[in-house]
């Protein structure tokens, strides 16, 4: 009996007293090494579900487990530990604005780093070349020492990726890494993400807004409408009629190129 | 052709002043630093060794030529650092002095620079006129040149920088020179926290005995109050204040916004007049005028306290008001202008609608200051609740202080609290 | 698979711990609402009656009375006129709030119900008993409730033909006629022109400065500027580390809230109080002889006050989105703080702390006229001893200083942002 990767059972999140239901008993299993999309009107709870999986936000009911291991039922310090491996890239990047883009990759050690280091910046030498490393990896090595504030969308999501690789993730959850970006620039981000998955054998989640997209680059793609599950299944499989129960009867598809 | 000529001169010329404002104002900022260090080094020195003669003000005994020794010292101090690369002047506004064909700059040619400079700059300021670099550079072979920091240099940290050196150095100074002339004394705190404890005790247990029946013995003008009539009063001071205020300088706000008054002679008076007339009524504090309409309309009168709030008001509002008028976006100006409306038309129609929010916001905040500020204008003469509070203490009554000051925090508080959420709603 | 199934309850939702919060939340809520609508009422009513009488007593009679009625006649009065104009009209808090009594069901509130409606409220809500239901039981039992107000396609009635409108321009009026009778006495009046030649003195000073005091007034502003910088650096001491626990999105959980509402409580009261009178205060605590010190106490307590307020608030806008990030890469609570937090505040920390210092400066000039030393003081003494051209000079160094300190800080600002 080969457990799943990750499991998600009954997972359901509600907000304010009872007011909104931002997750319904969710279940789903991922595999180690899928490309796994998530697709979705806005507000129909992929960011609450990714959120929910590294815990930074708590879910009210149902179980996570990670290798094995219930995430929910974890100590904040031990779930600490756990966050090590797990990398998170966001749709407004998260990045601080008045540091540098090195210093923005750097935090992404900060799991590894004994208190006191991290509190005076003392980051091991390893850990800078690493960041450069890294940096030549996504194409800005030469912006290394720029604050990020100076830099385009695209770059910014980038300096995000990069931080997430410094991380050494075995699973990276993407909350609609592109949404942000231009068409041309989602491309390249996208690839990068193809990559970590391929190469890095990085387990990696991500939300996406357009269906073209998630066509595109996911292994398998699962579908939330009110945070309930209304697809689980390839890519493939997302034919005309599934498209407009997910997104509505007045949607129409929109191809990203 | 001439024109043409005309014109390329002018652009150097402008290029000149551009540069030599640019030495002259990083110089000035130099000068300034080392004066400062002067000043406090002085300090020091008087007040270490000659003791006896010092106040505690701190007077700068120096003999009668050691001004000019000051003076020089300082200059000579500024040249040097400026030279040596340890300049704030010039880091403050992103110059360096920097080699023309980009190799290092020995010692040795720093110190011909600073030898020059003696020479060149008091001697032959015109020097400055004869191109890019004075003359003392030109032969030194090095220039102040803008810098810019290279995206692939790591920064360094803030305290390993000139910047964050001078910044601690001149802060310790500051705290050591401050600390003596102020004459902090934290023993004396300590030491008389008894006698202040008891203070505080009978503050907090507060006389409310007067707070609605009048005080026999206090009264202004034949007249006795209760705390609560002087509150009301103090409130009635700071609306009366505020609404004479605003409404007075609603219409000058106008007269003093660039974009309104337009680019004509008589446009720029009247713009003038009216902004000076804020800048300087704004920075006399309202109880200043409060002790100067004290004298005009009698002491202890409520309209002298009224008159000092608005006057301040009309200068601190007509000023955020014209600030207000200047940012306005020009497009529905310049559709109603296209509409062959008048000035008057376009103000109305055009401008009004965009500033009136954040001017009632700005009128609320006014208020809230106001309220404040009247609960204290008495101690000059103003009228309003600080009269009890002021009598009480010279009674050395604290407990009825007591009972005034929580009186005071009551009434700021309420109002603070009321045009808070009434900025939120306008917001 | 090997995971645990059954982690759903089907128990009645009253039966459980948050089922009954949820529930208590709902009525608190509705209380809250109605408590709301009817605080303002009341309260707008109470004022409108004392400002009234407050005039009357002050033009007619000529004393100073505020309810001219005993308090219980007046509280009832309150009470009573709140309740009637809720139930029977758009009242000010109903506006305010945007809300509206109306039927549940149906189209339009009779009289009949509203009738009913206020008496079911002194039966039923006075006692607190109707609150045990949910919707409270008066509203439930007369079928009207205060709903969210509609005003889609309706055109909204002239102010005029509102209650209350009406009672705002009621309050206006009263408010004017109180506070210009009761502020502004004839005599002043008569004063301010007639005296206006005595002030002559005081303009001629302005504009023929006595050169002699420059050097001693110019000693004074320097106690003046050190007393602002020292007393704004030590603010900055104190109220950084309380700024953190100020703020309301750091602040959480049974330890956090309690801290945070008693130091913002605090803050919230010293600043409140002038510094002119932390300057008494101080006065008597460190006697007089050391005037700039007591001066420099009261600038130090208000500062605190004040920039604790100014940056916490600046806290609690900060930006989620880096905390977030680093969170989720494994960090600790210090590593969020140092990383995420930090970088946001550092450069609107330091211009609240330029600003601050502007204020100080004007602040110190003010606290020495209470005898907080520095140059105040000495303008003060000027004043006091009708030496109008010292008094002159004194007030134009004070220009010139503030002057100067407000250019300098602001284009420091400018340059921070």
């Amino acid at each position: 009996m080969a457990n799943p990767y990750l499991v998600v059972e009954h997972l359901t999140k509600v907000y304010e007293r009872g007011q909104v239901l931002a997750l319904r008993d969710l279940s789903f299993a991922v595999e180690k090494g899928e490309f796994l999309v998530v697709i979705g009107l806005s507000g129909s709870g992929k960011s609450t579900l990714l959120r929910c999986i590294n815990r930074l936000i708590e879910p009210t009911r149902g179980r996570i487990w990670l290798d094995g291991v219930d995430l929910t039922r974890l100590s904040q310090a031990r779930m600490r530990r756990v966050r090590r491996r797990i990398g998170m890239i966001f749709q407004q990047f998260n990045l601080v604005d008045r540091s540098t883009a090195i210093g923005n990759v750097l935090t992404g050690r900060l799991g590894y780093l004994p208190g006191w280091r991290a509190l005076l910046g003392w980051f091991p030498k390893e850990d800078r070349e690493k960041a450069l490393a890294n940096l030549e990896r996504v194409g800005l090595r030469d912006k290394a020492y720029v604050r990020v504030d100076q830099l385009s969308g695209g770059q910014r999501q980038r300096v995000g990726i990069a931080r997430a690789l410094m991380q050494e993730p075995e699973i990276l959850l993407a909350d609609e890494p592109v949404s942000a970006l231009d068409p041309a620039t989602s491309h390249s981000i996208m690839q990068y993400l193809e990559q970590m998955n391929r190469q890095d054998g990085a387990t990696v989640i991500a939300s996406l807004h357009f269906l073209s997209l998630a066509r595109r680059y996911g292994t398998r793609i699962i579908a939330l409408k009110d945070g309930q599950l209304v697809f689980d299944g390839l890519p493939t499989a997302i034919d005309n009629a599934k498209f407009k129960e997910i997104y509505g009867e007045d949607a129409e598809e929109v191809e990203v190129r | 052709m001439s024109g043409d000529n005309a014109a390329i001169v002018g652009s150097a010329v402008g290029d000149r002043l551009a540069v030599l404002s640019r030495r002259a104002f990083s110089f000035l900022l130099d000068w300034m630093t080392w004066g400062y260090v002067a000043y406090c080094v002085m300090y020091l020195l008087n007040h270490y060794w000659y003791t006896v003669h010092v106040d505690w003000w701190g007077t700068l005994t120096l003999p009668s030529w050691g001004w000019s020794v000051v003076v020089l010292a300082t200059l000579e101090l500024a040249v040097w650092s400026r030279s040596l690369g340890r300049s704030l002047g010039q880091r403050a506004i992103g110059v360096a002095l920097q080699d023309a064909a980009g190799g290092r700059i020995t010692a040795g040619r720093r110190l011909v620079r600073i030898l020059l400079w003696h020479v060149s700059v008091p001697l032959f300021a015109a020097g400055f006129w004869r191109g890019g670099d004075p003359w003392h550079d030109r032969v030194a072979g090095m220039g102040l040149r803008p810098v810019s920091p290279d995206p692939e240099r790591p920064g360094r940290r803030a305290l390993a920088t000139q910047w964050g050196i001078v910044a601690l150095f001149l802060g310790v100074l500051t705290l050591w020179v401050g600390w003596l002339i102020i004459g902090i004394n934290f023993q004396i705190l300590a030491r008389r926290a008894a006698q202040t404890g008891r203070i505080w005790g009978e503050m907090l247990r507060p006389d409310f005995r007067y707070f609605t029946t009048p005080d026999p013995v206090f009264s202004l003008r034949a007249l006795s109050y209760s705390i609560l009539d002087l509150a009301v009063v103090t409130v009635f001071m700071a609306l009366t204040a505020t609404i004479l205020g605003s409404v007075i300088a609603f219409p000058l706000s106008f007269v003093g916004a660039r974009n309104v008054m337009g680019f004509s002679p008589s446009g720029w008076a009247a713009y003038g007049i009216v902004r000076g007339f804020f800048n300087v009524f704004r920075s006399i504090e309202t109880i200043i005028w409060g002790s100067i309409f004290a004298v005009w309309v009698g002491y202890g009168t409520t309209l002298a306290g009224i008159l000092a709030l608005t006057v301040h008001t009309i200068a601190a509002l007509g000023k955020l008001y014209s600030e207000q008028v200047e940012g306005v976006s020009p497009g529905p100006l310049e559709a109603v202008w296209a509409a062959g409306g008048s000035r008057v038309q376009v103000v109305r129609h055009a401008v009004i609608p965009q500033v009136l929010p954040s001017f009632w916001a700005f009128t609320l905040y006014r208020w809230d200051i106001n309220v404040r500020m009247s609960t204290v204008i008495a101690l000059v003469g103003g009228g309003g609740i600080g009269d009890m509070l002021f009598y009480y203490k010279n009674q050395g009554d604290w407990p009825k202080v007591g009972a005034v000051v929580i009186v005071i925090v009551a009434i700021v508080w309420a109002m603070d609290y009321i045009s808070g959420r009434l900025r939120e709603r306008i917001a | 698979m090997g995971y645990p199934e059954g982690y759903l309850s089907e128990r009645p939702p009253w039966t459980t711990g948050a089922g009954i919060q949820d529930a208590l939340a709902r009525r608190a809520i509705a209380a809250r609402r109605y408590l709301g609508v009817f605080l303002l009422d009341a309260g707008a009513l109470a004022i409108l009656w004392i400002l009234v009488s407050y005039v009357y007593a002050w033009y007619v009679l000529g004393t100073t009375a505020y309810t001219l009625v005993p308090w219980w006649a007046f509280a009832v009065g309150v009470v009573e006129g709140a309740a009637a104009w809720g139930s029977f009209g758009l009242s000010l808090g109903q506006r305010l709030l945007g809300r509206d009594l109306g039927p549940v069901k149906g189209r339009e509130a009779s009289s009949g119900a509203r009738v009913w409606y206020l008496l079911l409220w002194h039966v039923l809500v006075l006692p607190g008993v109707g609150f045990l239901f949910d919707p409270p039981l008066h509203e439930r039992l007369t079928g009207l409730g205060l709903r969210p107000r509609g005003t889609q396609g309706v055109a909204p009635a002239p102010w005029y033909r509102t209650s209350a409108g009406l009672f705002v321009a009621a309050l206006l009026a009263v408010t004017c006629a109180a506070a210009v009778g009761v502020t502004v006495s004839w005599t002043a009046l008569v004063r301010l022109f007639r005296q206006a030649g005595e002030t002559v003195d005081f303009w001629r000073a302005l504009v023929s400065p006595d050169t002699s005091i420059l050097l001693d007034a110019g000693r004074d502003m320097i106690i003046t500027v050190f007393m602002a910088v020292l007393s704004t650096l030590f603010a900055v001491v104190v109220a950084v580390p309380l700024s953190f626990l100020a703020a309301r999105n750091l602040m959480r959980g049974p330890l956090g809230r309690p801290v945070y509402t008693v130091l913002r409580g605090a803050m919230s009261i010293i600043r409140s109080i002038e510094p002119i009178i932390w300057a008494i205060i101080f006065l008597v605590w460190v006697t007089a002889l050391r005037s700039a010190f007591a001066g420099i106490l009261a600038l130090w307590v208000h500062s605190i006050a004040d920039l604790v307020k100014l940056y916490a608030e600046r806290l609690e806008a900060i930006d989620q989105g880096p905390i977030e990030a680093i969170t989720a890469t494994g960090a600790g609570r210090l590593s969020v703080l140092r990383y995420a937090i930090i970088p946001q505040i550092v450069n609107p920390y330091i211009s609240f702390t330029l600003y601050r210092w502007d204020i100080n400066i004007r602040m110190a000039t003010v606290v020495g006229l209470v005898g907080g030393g520095g140059i105040g003081q000495r303008l003060i003494n000027y004043i006091w001893g009708v030496q109008y051209r010292q008094a002159g000079t004194v007030m134009i160094l004070i220009v010139i200083l503030v002057w100067a300190i407000d250019y300098l800080s602001a284009r420091l600002r400018a340059k921070l942002a």
